[in-house]
């Protein structure tokens, strides 16, 4: 009870700075769209994408804006020494680890109720399936994205290149994630049913709970120091 | 501890066998049917694989004990690893590539092998300039041994996303047993052998030279205070 009134607090503080400062969101959701606009323009006038070219298109913008609040959430916490602070306060590395996670969630999912409408607007025209169909796709990438992006991004927050190494250590680690999302997104954009997609939503709970847990354990060890 | 100055033996015993090997290889081994010449980069192609799955096992475990132990001998073992490593991935990828050509008409295809390496090699590389950009000791082999461990425990989950994918990697070793002439398969656990020995001798040298640096700069700050 104690633990999760504790990750509560993390989190109302983090979403409370976001609210006030509106950094991470509007550069997430301003990039996102950006990306889309680029790609809408290299698809050519025609605009013909089938739902594979499609797929990539959404989630080549998901993942590069997300790449963007990741790395924040973090970096702010560097700056004034907010870390030391946070590991002196009463409050366990795994619990600190929850709730940065929580964070990254909840900013990502913002992020994605703004890219998802424009990408529809944009490209929607081609597609026969839903967005609502696309909603547990994109949890389970959120969930592997923020377990696996606030580990690797208290590592790179401890380094001289952050911004840089973010992206670097983060896409390999995510590779499978994003290859099964596109996967199961052109599915989704083809119109066919969601229980048709489970060979790849499975290794997606899989990869989300297995990131979850070795997260939860590796977190302690990248922003204690010694 | 090991030293610079011991007798080389792994290495002169590497150097016997790899030589060996390649006469095995082109001498003894027999030509294969279909694929005729460019069948016996197998035999490397393999070693390669499995040594350089080896050296991320051992990078993840190395990983594993210096979190729990603190010694810079796991972080010697740990960089030695990961560098054998990304060179050998990169070795295993290549010979992949000159055999696909001919073989599959294609440099690069989307097979769960492939995609399985290639994702393998991404990671640990990744690695690598991770421990270049940070210069604090402690720090960086903290960041290092949980990438090693969290880039290890992604191979099951890349093995099994991409097996979805079809295949056209050839299984040569499958549960119902070997699909490999005697003399072939002789020549090849020859090739391994060779790769093992290898390994162990570039690892056991680039530990040294890792406890070399580690010394010198321990002296070096000594000298300062």
């Amino acid at each position: 009870m104690n633990s999760l009134r504790q990750i509560l607090f993390l989190l109302g503080k983090d979403l409370r700075i976001e609210l006030r400062k509106k950094e991470s969101l509007v550069s997430m959701a301003f990039f996102g769209a950006l990306l889309l606009v680029i790609l809408n323009i290299a698809a050519g006038v025609d605009n013909q994408v089938d739902a594979d070219a499609g797929a990539g298109i959404l989630w080549v913008a998901v993942i590069f804006s997300a790449v963007l609040g990741l790395g924040r959430v973090f970096a702010r916490e560097k700056e004034n020494g907010c870390v030391a602070a946070l590991l002196l306060s009463p409050v366990a590395p795994g619990e600190i680890f929850i709730a940065k996670a929580l964070v990254n969630f909840i900013l990502m999912v913002l992020a994605q109720l703004v890219l998802v409408p424009i990408f529809y607007v944009l490209f929607g025209s081609n597609f026969s399936g839903g967005p609502v169909a696309l909603l547990p796709i994109l949890l389970l990438v959120n969930l592997g994205f923020s377990t696996a992006g606030t580990l690797i991004s208290a590592i790179s927050a401890g380094t001289r290149r952050n911004e840089v190494l973010l992206p670097i250590l983060l896409f390999p680690l995510l590779l499978p994630l994003t290859a099964l999302a596109i996967k199961a997104t052109a599915g989704v954009l083809a119109a066919r049913p969601l229980f048709e997609l489970r060979d790849q939503i499975e290794p997606m709970i899989a990869f989300g709970l297995i990131f979850s847990a070795a997260g939860y354990l590796l977190f302690p060890f990248s922003i204690r120091e010694d | 501890m090991p030293g610079l100055n011991r007798p080389a033996l792994l290495p002169a015993l590497a150097g016997l066998l790899i030589p060996l090997a390649i006469g095995m290889i082109f001498f003894y081994a027999p030509l294969e049917r279909t694929m005729g010449i460019i069948q016996k980069i197998f035999y490397l192609h393999l070693s390669l694989a499995a040594t350089a799955f080896l050296s991320f096992f051992v990078a993840c475990i190395s990983g594993i004990m210096y979190l729990l132990r603190r010694q810079r001998i796991w972080d010697a073992r740990l960089a030695a690893s990961i560098e054998i490593g990304v060179v050998l991935t990169t070795l295993v990828l290549i010979s992949g590539s000159l055999w696909g050509r001919p073989i599959w008409n294609t440099w690069w295809t989307w097979d769960p092998r492939l995609t399985t390496s290639l994702i393998l090699w991404f990671i640990f590389a990744s690695c690598l300039i991770l421990r270049s950009a940070v210069d604090e000791e402690g720090r960086r082999a903290r960041f290092s041994a949980v990438m090693a461990i969290i880039g290890f425990v992604d191979v099951p989950i890349v093995f099994l996303s991409a097996r979805l994918w079809r295949s056209i990697h050839p299984t040569v070793i499958r549960s119902e047993g070997i699909g490999l002439e005697p003399a072939m398969l002789v020549t090849l656990l020859i090739s391994i052998l060779a790769m093992l020995v290898f390994w162990a001798a570039l690892f056991r040298l680039r530990c040294a030279q890792y406890h070399q640096e580690n010394r010198l700069r321990d002296l070096q700050q000594q000298l300062q205070h």
